[in-house]
């Protein structure tokens, strides 16, 4: 089956188009660089690879946007008397524990 | 003022024994509400409904003040809190129920917001496009994500966890985590692009048929 071009734009925006062998293999550790998961061996070739390419550094760059987005994005703030609820509620479990302690 | 934790003889004793109930409650609370409010968002991913998720939270925290004896000084506390939160919801949300199992399109594989926006605006829409997607709108796209892929997206991105403390916190392969982020983040930047294709930030349709 061949893979066909997205089609989207006249521009070439599939990025080994404009790149080679080395974005490829760049594009593919991405994902693992960004999660701060590629070894450490890696890391280095990857990072030069980044300082001489553009197009690649773009998109970390716009990776790295998107998570603080997707971070920053899905913080809620627990309703005030949350943790008073929680202690009232820890209260009620002490009973239970002096059962089961000192040697559970 | 950093509170460093006195070093035991051996990391295998188990904890807090020799604590009163009432100590061993103050150093629970003094230890585990601070995450109260992280927990609560978590939850509020986890369950998707605000009564759901402070009821989540409470089982979550009282479960691990009954198991604090089994929880080791100095390993991380929060990826243990997780860990209780993760199964406690399994067990109030998902019961005996078998769900089929989960799965995602594989056609995003070639896909990704960077090439859409990139393909249609330019650099400089890049940015433009980031910036103007709220946070209900972020919140929606990850709330409509199939649930494994769902919490696993939320624990590596916000909770910032590692492969293998999500592969802990959701008694699942490393390997199966790895796929559930890939395919779980292309599926997010995919509803996020509808939402800026609605928005009149995309030129072009991200729903538009396959190949065209």
């Amino acid at each position: 089956m061949s893979v066909e071009p997205t089609g989207a734009t006249p521009t070439g925006d599939a990025p080994s188009a404009d790149c080679g062998e080395n974005c490829v293999e760049a594009l593919e550790r991405l994902e693992a660089y960004l999660d701060g998961e590629l070894p450490q061996t890696r890391v280095a070739d990857l990072a030069d690879h980044l300082r001489a390419c553009y197009p690649c550094a773009d998109r970390v760059s716009f990776e790295e946007q998107l998570r603080n987005l997707v971070r920053r994005g899905c913080v809620d703030h627990a309703p005030t008397d949350l943790v008073d609820r929680v202690r009232a509620r820890l209260q009620t479990e002490l009973p239970h524990l002096q059962e089961q302690a000192p040697l559970g | 003022m950093s509170e460093t934790p006195t070093p035991r003889s051996s990391a295998e004793t188990p904890v807090r024994q020799e604590l009163t109930a009432d100590e061993r409650r103050e150093r629970f609370e003094r230890e585990v509400l601070p995450h109260l409010d992280r927990l609560y968002s978590a939850a509020m991913r986890y369950t998707r409904d605000p009564t759901d998720a402070e009821d989540l939270v409470q089982e979550t925290v009282a479960k691990a003040f009954r198991s604090f004896h089994q929880y080791r000084p100095g390993t991380n506390l929060r990826a243990w809190l997780y860990r209780i939160l993760h199964t406690t919801y399994i067990s109030m949300y998902r019961k005996a129920q078998r769900r089929p199992q989960e799965t995602l399109k594989d056609e995003l594989e070639d896909w990704s917001l960077y090439d859409e926006v990139a393909g249609t605006g330019g650099r400089s829409a890049e940015r433009e496009v980031l910036e103007a997607l709220t946070d209900d709108e972020v919140k929606q796209a990850l709330a409509d994500l199939p649930e494994t892929f769902r919490l696993a997206v939320y624990l590596a991105d916000v909770e910032g966890f590692a492969y293998k403390e999500i592969a802990e916190i959701m008694d699942t392969p490393v390997g199966t985590v790895m796929s559930r982020l890939h395919r779980g983040r292309k599926a997010l930047q995919k509803a996020l692009s509808t939402y800026a294709y609605q928005r009149g930030l995309l030129a072009v349709d991200p729903d538009r048929p396959a190949g065209r």
